[in-house]
């Protein structure tokens, strides 16, 4: 039987072992690219100047960031969990172009542009689906990349079949240097294996998730109960003459107030309205932080029309929606990203080490079958 | 013997290349990626603006007081979404000033009845919002394209423009369907 495991095992993953090799490196890479950024490039980090203590509010960040950038509009601006980043202020320039400002929150200071495609969304474009476009629902490339969490999960299954009492290994690994590239493979195949196992299980069914997810959506099928989204009534907007007229909106004052209807309500950042009859929104990470929470304000009264927080989802929403920061591992800080990305790397090597034994037993055989050949050409004819 | 994928027997030159690399095919997987670059960065550009405000020539409309710019978001004639039905999608721009008069854009194909028919709302910012239209079944090539604009004060405008102005490629379907009725 573990025969058959084995050959299951090599099948799953050897005709394909560079793509899924590529989508496991590019991905791996992807888990950490922010970082990357942060390492290179000086304008997306917050770096607090000498004698300013605090943080600024939204509103005075906002009106720091307009007054350096006249005639713009503000579309969105986020404060990035981890705090050593600094928060984005997308705007909308009086030509039509959008950008992302990169904003120190202490002085309001406009350190930089994001690129429109910038390391970590072109990392993660490349990982997820191979740039190819999404014109009509999923792009075909995600469908080819999510499919791989299949035999990604089947390899885990066989690999643990195959490898019989592969809990031993975790008392006594064992990975032998100097005894040739076969048995060094071999050992590292194995080890890696086993102790990447809860990892690669994680990878691989968030990925067939995405992949059944892409199906759903496609098919127009949805497991959300999020509702349609929130027009405000036109009774509701006021008559003016000028839209200059309207109320200040105050977004310190919108963020309070969703604080006072749901006191948990983190704001990691704010969509503004994309029209007069659009909400503004505030989303933030859940006390359970694989989900986010959302409040939807009305600009004009400054009411709370809608909240989604995690007691609002279903059970079923709750896994699902928890499968991306799972894949990503972007919801617990720094030091879980560079978990994600050491056992990235592990399964990147896996699955080259899994061709080397391959290559290497291929080796051998191919010496033996061309001895036995040219002995069979040699024997003398009867 | 060892277990596993064997490598096969094969005793030609040809068939042992094939038996050694075959599995490294898939390396060309990669040429995808870089095939579909220069068709990804074009669409990031037309998503951010850099490209102007859509794949087509922008086309004054003159609705009510208001001069406004309208451009196809995509060249290609409408889409079928399946249940959402057949799509296009168009980008508006406002003239200067007007933002601070203008409370919402509509746009359908076809003359709308009321502003409750106005049909689908842009959004965005001032200088390019975006609306997904839907071509209903009923819609012609005689059709124009409808833009409504509300004022904050409650006042109402309409102005249209030809579709094959605005987008060839849907004036070229609209006939096309038409024919084959």
């Amino acid at each position: 039987m573990a025969r058959l495991w084995l050959l299951l095992h090599g099948w799953l993953a050897l005709p394909v072992w560079a793509y899924v090799f590529f989508i496991c490196v590019t991905g791996t890479i992807a888990t950490v690219s922010h970082e990357i950024v942060w390492l290179f490039d000086p304008s997306v980090r917050a770096s607090q100047p000498a004698g300013i203590e605090e943080r600024m509010g939204a509103d005075a960040l906002i009106a720091k960031v307009m007054e350096q950038r006249p005639g713009s509009e503000m579309q969105w601006v986020s404060w990035p969990v981890e705090t050593h980043f600094a928060p984005t202020v997308f705007v909308s320039e009086p030509s039509g172009r959008g950008v992302g400002l990169y904003v120190n929150p202490y002085d309001g200071h406009v350190q930089g542009e994001a690129a429109s495609v910038g390391f970590s969304t072109f990392m993660r474009a490349l990982h997820g689906w191979l740039f190819l476009p999404w014109t009509t629902g999923y792009s075909w490339g995600w469908y080819a990349v999510a499919f791989m969490g299949i035999p990604m999960l089947g390899s885990v299954i066989t690999g643990i079949l195959v490898y019989k009492k592969f809990w031993r290994a975790y008392f006594k690994p064992r990975l032998r240097i100097g005894k040739g590239a076969r048995l060094f493979w071999g050992d590292f195949h194995r080890l890696a294996g086993i102790w990447s196992i809860p990892f690669i299980i994680i990878i691989a069914v968030s990925a067939i998730w995405f992949f059944v997810e892409a199906i759903l959506s496609d098919t127009g099928v949805t497991v959300s109960t999020a509702g349609i989204p929130t027009v405000l009534e036109r009774e509701s907007i006021p008559v003016v003459s000028q839209s200059d007229d309207l109320p200040p909106v105050s977004l310190d004052g919108m963020i309070a107030t969703a604080q006072t209807a749901h006191s948990g309500l983190r704001t990691d950042s704010i969509f503004m309205p994309g029209n007069a009859f659009d909400p503004v929104q505030i989303f933030g990470r859940g006390s359970y932080p694989l989900v986010f929470e959302s409040a939807t304000i009305d600009p004009y009264s400054g009411e709370v029309v809608k909240l989604r927080r995690v007691s609002d989802y279903s059970v079923v929403e709750l896994v699902t929606n928890s499968m991306r920061p799972l894949h990503t591992g972007d919801f617990m800080g720094l030091w879980l990203k560079v978990i994600y990305f050491s056992f990235g790397l592990l399964l990147s090597m896996m699955v080259l080490s899994g061709m080397l034994i391959w290559t290497k037993r291929t080796v051998r055989e191919t010496r033996d079958i061309l001895r036995e050949g040219r002995a069979g050409r040699l024997e003398p004819a009867e | 013997m060892s277990a596993g994928v064997q490598r096969g027997e094969a005793r030609t030159r040809l068939g042992r290349w094939w038996q050694d690399w075959r599995f490294h095919l898939s390396a060309l997987a990669v040429l995808v990626p870089l095939a579909a670059l220069p068709r990804y960065y074009s669409d990031i550009s037309l998503f951010t603006g850099d490209a102007g405000l859509g794949s087509g020539e922008a086309k004054h409309v003159q609705v009510g007081p208001f001069d406004l710019q309208i451009a196809e978001f995509w060249l290609t004639a409408p889409i079928d979404m399946g249940v959402a039905g057949a799509r296009k999608q168009f980008s508006v721009s406002l003239c200067q000033g007007c933002e601070h008069r203008i409370r919402a854009i509509h746009a359908r194909f076809g003359k709308p009845r009321s502003l409750r028919a106005a049909g689908a709302l842009f959004s965005g910012s001032h200088v390019r919002q975006t609306a997904d239209l839907q071509v209903p079944p009923s819609v012609d090539s005689s059709d124009n394209l409808w833009l409504t604009v509300e004022e904050w004060d409650g006042t109402v405008h309409h102005g249209d423009i030809a579709v094959d102005q605005v987008s060839p490629a849907t004036a070229a379907w609209l006939a096309r369907k038409e024919k084959q009725q």
